[in-house]
């Protein structure tokens, strides 16, 4: 990438200034640096301008300005993401979207909001909460990451076993297309005329434009919740406590499995509740009808002791609840603890592979001499390995890149998935391939080219840039291309 | 064992710790980016900028370490925007210091840009003049009692002549407190006995801005614990703790302030120190780790910080002592920054309000959002205080509570001009005003 | 038909597999007959037919239970029909995973007594379940009551095989119950008529069968109660899976018998659960003007939800409108009296919880489109008022070439305009039959 001449930039700057205001553009590199990555640090990008738009009418300025300059451009959210998404691949414009971040309706009788997309995932709970109602896609982020950053990535979170990823509570967007246009697909109702654009919208990780308003579902709040933590000495029969719960017919609204090495990050973090001598613990929500949760989670209770839990207890009240998932949802950030960073994996798997894929996943670490750390999906078969190493130990990054591939081809290997919920990014496009067929991801492309066919709209993500990731036998690690070409440094 | 994690490699042996000089900033590699203090930081959620939030200070903090960049313009204008809130503290799940963090950054702006002549002059006087030499801080307060009491205060307002000033003089102009009387300035006994059957002997930390403007809050301090069966020294020659100088970056003159005050406490005899301010309180229970690398003090600085009791901490360990007489007012608690986040006392103050007979208490939004306040951040960044200074009344009156109680003299003058410039009635109270009240005062 | 195409055809999947002439005649559309209709037998003979076709430049029009043949602008000339009835197996049901992978050509009742052997069922519903097909129902975007709390197609299927316009093999999605790896391309076949892709297998998420399910119908004096009654029931604690509405000439079907405004709530779950709400949902209703809460049969509720269709004989025109659930009765209320007012009657049934009504339109004079045509219109815009859509879901060419079958999408009509060239830029796929000139 050449950098802007500086005659340029400055000019280009003015023009920025002028639809969003002096105080809503960046160029000065020392503040441009902050925005290299995003929540995984193994790639950084830098931007020739980080923007600030208020209004989708800026943002459709910035972009067709972007089109007329052809430079690339790229939305930013909370920058929460872990697979680098929101990384100026190839330099130019990135729009922060954190100045768009009201809730412009609520319809209760509809049960539905239209919000923008910098607004934070939980404040939306807490908007319409008072009323009795929730937005129900929880990443674990939520504290953090905004509505729009959770329809790049269509992101999940431990309660989408029963109630859905953000895409099932997704009603319609304006977006503001790769060319500029303002348009809005799907809209309040339940269904729109014509394709599902919304929905391949969701989840398109930036590349078909940039969502300006989002309309969105909110639920009601359930009457009741039961959380059961369940203790185990052995990993293996924490995972066949997965599918013992599914068998009996349940659907929990959360089933997630936190390992040992990830317990001692979180008690060291908010001492949450969870023993530190367990090889891992099983959270276990059921929610809904006052009536029969007491049967339900009693269900939970004696399938958990039928696989062989050591210790089966049900949260005392809100609190100890609210503890527990804290827990649950800080184990990321926890590792902090143990190491200066790590890698966290996002395989899927079908459910029942659970014993099978864990055992191998600590395997593989293992052999590659560095430590893992697993909280997860348990219900959904979304697995979270954290690979933890340190950046400034030579050699160690290549490790962690090199059984993260293992694992991924482990995950396509049992039928399953290479990301639940992290999205493709920069990260793991050259395994695209471990899943899908060139003629698969030349349908992909089309697709894309229908939105974005100048590729301008964040450009170098999900799509492989390398054909040989697709041969067999196992991957050694090369530098990743967006290296090579030198867009990116690996640090 | 049987533990899912196979056998585990000894991690690595780390290199050389970060340091900015002198000052570890080794913290910084406990942050791994998640991100997950965004929301909770004052200055981004206004600016939505990355350099403002607790993540991109500290990758600044970071760089600066490494030398990848160097203290610019820009950066120092980052840095030196952070409240030192430490909300972000609250919220990380990897245990990353940022007050830490930020101090040491913050002397590093300081050594390296120390300012013109006016602005070291300043800081002179405040940080070191008057703050490390209680005479003269008393003296300042008499003259200042001059001023406002003189009608020299309502000339300069009226005339409009604050308005010309710079604008740091001219927020420092605003806030001045209503000093008082010189009988409410006047030292508190030696030692208040105990009313009732004896629970402990405390020592008071009377503070240095605190004695001279509410040395009222001191007062209402000593007689609360006193009905619950303290006796409460006063140390005779106690001057800061230093805690404002360390926010500041003036890191050497907190390093000397600390040793007094470890010093004064030590004489006393105590095995507990009450303090009734939030930004002490945070700031003494760290002399451990300030004062970790000097051999003859880490282990007096670690005895002396485990004996830091908040007020509201100490009296929250029993019920308070009868009789309580009926505080018939509605209120809301605003949480102090360094008492929440930097103490992590949140249920302790609201325990006691709900021990007042007739007191109705309603949650704040945002209670533990700072008011703008932040020690000096007030005459420093006078623009973002009086943003974060609106939102904060905006929610204090959406409540409609007649009093918002806090605890903490810096937020309740912040808190109070907010109210004022709104023209609100809503009153400003410490906590233990309250109490006090239930135990009779003013009656 | 040219001879060439269709001895391809035979020779691929067998002369039995190709029909021609008049075994055509359960294939004829709009009065327009296709050249052959022709049934591979393996997902490879489904690509081979669409590149013979694509070859001679014959349209393919996919057709699984022909449920929904009707639906759309009348089909190509010179077409091929593309029958995946022969493929027509489950080819994967791990219980322990919740998810099934099937062919696309399988009957919904069939499929649904698959996988209740072990214990499970796939929470889409559609009319007629012993002819429609799971491909049919997921090109058609079909749905039923139950969609109030399970959702729809899109919502369910995980994964899909299709065979492209031209030829290729291509999968998306995939077979676990959480996926983002690649763009959500089943999302894009959902309700695509068959206009991108042959779909030829399908993946989807399941659900244990529940314990105990009830259906439970109150009537009420007048529509605009039992709106204020669905509210109520949104507004509670309860979680029905179905909440439908019908008006006083739906409800005159054999299983309700009545002229009265009903509602009908269904609930699943455990025993305790389902009694729980049905009590509950009694004493909410009653206190609205309900009466009469009754249980009904579970054949009885299946025979509701064509209730509208049925209520006068042949209906002149059958429309879908999409809106916000809060306006559902009130337009139900203006669409009866839009036809009142042209000599015209109706029936009204709605999904009143997520906001889809379903009317069907009789006319004592068939022939007469002119009233036919202007209640039509009337509807669509109520439905457009509210922010939604209308569907002509069924109706005689005549009242078609009036009236639009499908709304105008708009600004995103050019977005689906260009994803149809880049994804079908042949145009062999159901040309001309869906929205947007697609």
């Amino acid at each position: 990438m050449v950098p802007l001449a500086e005659p340029r930039k400055r000019a280009l700057r003015r023009e920025l200034a002028a639809i969003v205001g002096a105080g809503g553009v960046l160029s000065d590199p020392d503040e441009l640096l902050v925005y290299e990555s995003d929540g995984l640090t193994l790639f950084r990008a830098l931007a020739d301008f980080v923007v600030f738009p208020t209004s989708a009418e800026q943002v459709s300025a910035v972009v067709k300005l972007a089109n007329r300059e052809e430079l690339p451009f790229v939305a930013r959210g909370a920058g929460t993401g872990l697979s680098g998404g929101c990384l100026p691949a190839e330099g130019g414009i990135v729009l922060s979207l954190m100045r768009m971040n009201r809730v412009l309706e609520v319809d209760y009788d509809n049960q539905l909001a239209i919000v923008e997309p910098g607004l934070v995932n939980l404040h939306l709970s807490w908007a319409v909460g008072p009323s009795g109602y929730y937005y129900a896609p929880d990443p674990s982020s939520q504290q953090a990451c905004t509505i729009g950053g959770n329809i790049a990535n269509n992101s999940g979170g431990p309660h989408t076993l029963k109630y859905g990823v953000t895409t099932n509570h997704v009603l319609g967007l304006e977006v503001v297309l790769p060319d500029g246009e303002i348009v809005w697909l799907g809209g309040r109702t339940r269904e729109a005329a014509g394709y599902d654009l919304a929905g391949v919208f969701v989840g398109s990780e930036g590349t078909f434009g940039i969502a300006t308003k989002i309309a969105v579902r909110i639920l009601k709040k359930p009457q009741a919740v039961k959380t059961v933590l369940a203790v185990f000495d052995e990993i293996e029969r924490a995972s066949a406590a997965v599918s013992a719960i599914i068998a009996r017919g349940l659907v929990p609204a959360a089933v997630e499995m936190i390992d040992h090495l990830t317990i001692q990050a979180v008690e060291d973090a908010f001492g949450c509740g969870y023993p530190r001598d367990a090889a891992a613990a099983l959270l276990v929500e059921v929610d809904g009808l006052a009536a029969g949760i007491e049967a339900q989670a009693a269900r939970v209770v004696e399938a958990c002791r039928d696989a062989g839990a050591r210790e089966v207890r049900v949260a005392r009240d809100e609190a100890e609840r609210a503890l527990l998932w804290k827990g649950r949802k800080s184990a990321f950030g926890a590792y902090g603890r143990l190491s200066p960073a790590y890698m966290v994996m996002d395989g899927v798997i079908p459910r029942t592979r659970l014993p099978h894929v864990l055992r191998r996943v600590n395997e593989i670490v293992a052999a590659h001499g560095l430590r893992v750390g697993n909280v997860f999906h348990a219900g959904d078969g979304n697995l979270h390995p954290n690979i933890l190493y340190d950046p400034r130990v030579p050699g160690e990054e290549t490790r962690v890149l090199e059984a993260g591939a293992e694992i991924m081809r482990l995950c396509a290997e049992v039928g399953g998935s290479i990301s639940g919920e992290h999205g493709i990014g920069l990260e793991k496009t050259d395994f695209m391939p471990f899943i899908f067929s060139p003629a698969d991801l030349a349908f992909m492309q089309r697709l894309k080219d229908a939105f974005n066919p100048t590729g301008r709209c964040n450009p170098g993500k999900i799509f492989p840039t390398r054909k040989t990731c697709g041969e067999a036998g196992p991957v050694a690690y090369r530098p990743h291309p967006i290296e090579e070409k030198g867009l990116a440094q690996r640090f | 064992m049987a533990h899912g994690t196979t056998e585990t490699p000894a991690p690595p042996a780390p290199p050389a710790p970060l340091a900015l000089h002198g000052l570890s900033v080794e913290g910084v590699n406990q942050c791994v980016h998640c991100g997950l203090c965004l929301a909770s930081c004052p200055t981004f959620s206004e600016l939505g900028t990355e350099m403002d939030s607790p993540r991109g200070r500290i990758f600044l903090i970071k760089s600066l370490a490494e030398g990848r960049l160097a203290l610019s313009d820009s950066t120092v204008r980052h840095l030196s925007l952070c409240l030192d809130c430490r909300a972000c503290e609250t919220v990380c799940p990897a245990g990353v210091p940022y007050g830490r963090l930020i101090e040491a950054a913050k002397a590093e702006i300081e050594r390296q840009r120390p300012g013109g002549a006016a602005r070291r002059a300043f800081r002179w006087i405040n940080l070191g003049l008057l703050l490390e030499h209680p005479r003269l801080l008393a003296l300042a307060a008499a003259g200042l009692r001059a001023y406002q009491v003189s009608g020299l205060q309502r000339l300069v307002r009226a005339s409009g002549l604050a308005r010309v000033l710079p604008s740091t003089l001219a927020a420092w102009e605003a806030l001045t407190p209503a000093v008082p009387a010189a009988a409410a300035r006047a030292p508190l006994p030696a030692l208040i006995p105990a009313v009732g059957a004896r629970r402990a002997r405390v020592a008071l930390l009377t503070g240095c801005v605190q004695s001279v403007v509410f040395g009222d809050h001191n007062r209402a301090t000593a007689r609360v614990l006193a009905r619950n069966g303290c006796d409460v020294v006063v140390p005779a020659g106690q001057g800061c703790c230093g805690a404002l100088n360390a926010h500041a970056g003036d890191h050497a003159r907190a390093v000397r302030m600390a040793k007094a005050t470890i010093e004064t406490f030590e004489r006393a005899g105590v095995r507990t120190v009450i303090v009734n301010t939030s930004g002490c309180g945070a700031h003494m229970k760290g002399y451990g780790a300030l004062l970790a690398n000097e051999p003859s003090w880490a282990s007096p600085a670690a005895r002396f910080a485990a004996s830091v009791q908040d007020v509201s901490e100490f009296l929250a360990r029993e019920p308070l002592r009868g009789p309580l007489a009926p505080v018939a007012m509605t209120v809301t608690y605003h949480d102090p920054c360094h008492v929440v986040h930097g103490q992590k006392i949140r249920a302790q103050p609201r325990q006691l309000l709900a021990e007042i007979p007739g007191l109705r208490i309603v949650e704040l939004a945002e209670s533990d959002w700072c008011c703008g306040s932040a020690g000096i951040y007030n005459l420093t960044e006078p623009e973002m205080a009086e943003r974060l200074l609106r939102r904060k009344v905006g929610h204090v009156l959406a409540t409609g509570a007649e009093a918002v109680v806090t605890a903490n003299p810096g937020c309740i003058l912040q808190i109070a001009k907010g109210v004022r410039d709104r023209g609100a009635p809503t009153r400003v109270l410490h906590l233990v005003e309250l109490l006090d009240r239930a135990y009779g005062a003013g009656r | 038909m040219p001879a060439a195409p269709l001895d391809q055809l035979r020779s691929l999947v067998g002369t039995s597999h190709v029909l021609t002439g008049v075994e055509l005649s359960p294939y004829v559309v709009d009065g327009r007959t296709p050249e052959a209709a022709v049934f591979p037998g393996t997902l490879d003979e489904v690509r081979a037919v669409v590149e013979i076709a694509a070859g001679a430049g014959l349209p393919i029009i996919p057709w699984g239970g022909g449920t929904a043949a009707s639906v759309g602008h009348p089909p190509a000339a010179a077409a091929l029909v593309l029958g995946l009835r022969r493929l027509d197996r489950v080819l994967e049901h791990e219980p322990g995973d919740l998810t099934a992978t099937a062919q696309a050509g399988m009957t919904m009742a069939s499929l649904q007594a698959a996988l209740g052997r072990g214990g499970q069922w796939l929470s889409l519903e559609a009319p007629q379940p012993e002819r429609a097909t799971l491909g049919g129902v997921i090109a058609t975007n079909a749905s039923g009551p139950r969609r109030h709390l399970y959702g729809t197609a899109r919502d369910l299927v995980i994964g899909m095989t299709v065979v492209t316009g031209e030829g290729a093999v291509v999968r998306g999605g995939g077979k676990v119950v959480k996926n983002v790896a690649g763009y959500d391309l089943p999302k894009l076949f959902v309700g695509s008529y068959g206009t991108l892709g042959v779909i030829v297998e399908i993946t989807v998420k399941l659900r244990p069968r529940p314990e105990d399910e009830r259906f439970v119908a109150v009537r009420f004096e007048r529509l605009a109660d039992v709106g204020i009654a669905v509210r109520a029931v949104m507004a509670s604690d309860l979680i029905p899976t179905s909440i439908d509405v019908l008006d006083g000439d739906a409800a005159r079907v054999r299983a309700l018998r009545t002229a009265a405004p009903t509602l009908v709530v269904g609930f699943d779950g455990l025993a305790e659960q389902v009694q729980w709400q049905c009590v509950e949902l009694e004493r909410m209703t009653a206190a609205l003007g309900g009466r009469d809460a009754v249980p009904l049969a579970h054949d009885a509720w299946l025979a509701m939800t064509a209730a509208g269709r049925d209520a006068f004989g042949t209906p002149a025109a059958v429309m879908r409108l999409v809106m916000l659930p809060a306006h559902v009765t009130d337009a139900m209320a203006a669409g009866a009296e839009a036809a009142k007012a042209r000599g015209l009657a109706c029936a009204w049934t709605a999904h009143a919880g997520v906001g889809v009504a379903t009317a069907a339109l009789f006319s004592p004079r068939q022939t007469d489109v002119e009233p036919i045509a202007a209640t039509l219109e009337a509807w669509r815009a109520s439905a457009h008022a509210s922010g939604g859509h209308a569907t002509l879901e069924w109706a005689p060419l005549a009242v078609k070439a009036r009236v639009p079958v499908w709304d105008d999408p708009g600004a995103a009509g050019r977005v689906m305009r260009r994803i149809k060239e880049q994804l079908d830029p042949k145009n062999v796929l159901n040309p001309g039959r869906f929205l947007a000139g697609i």
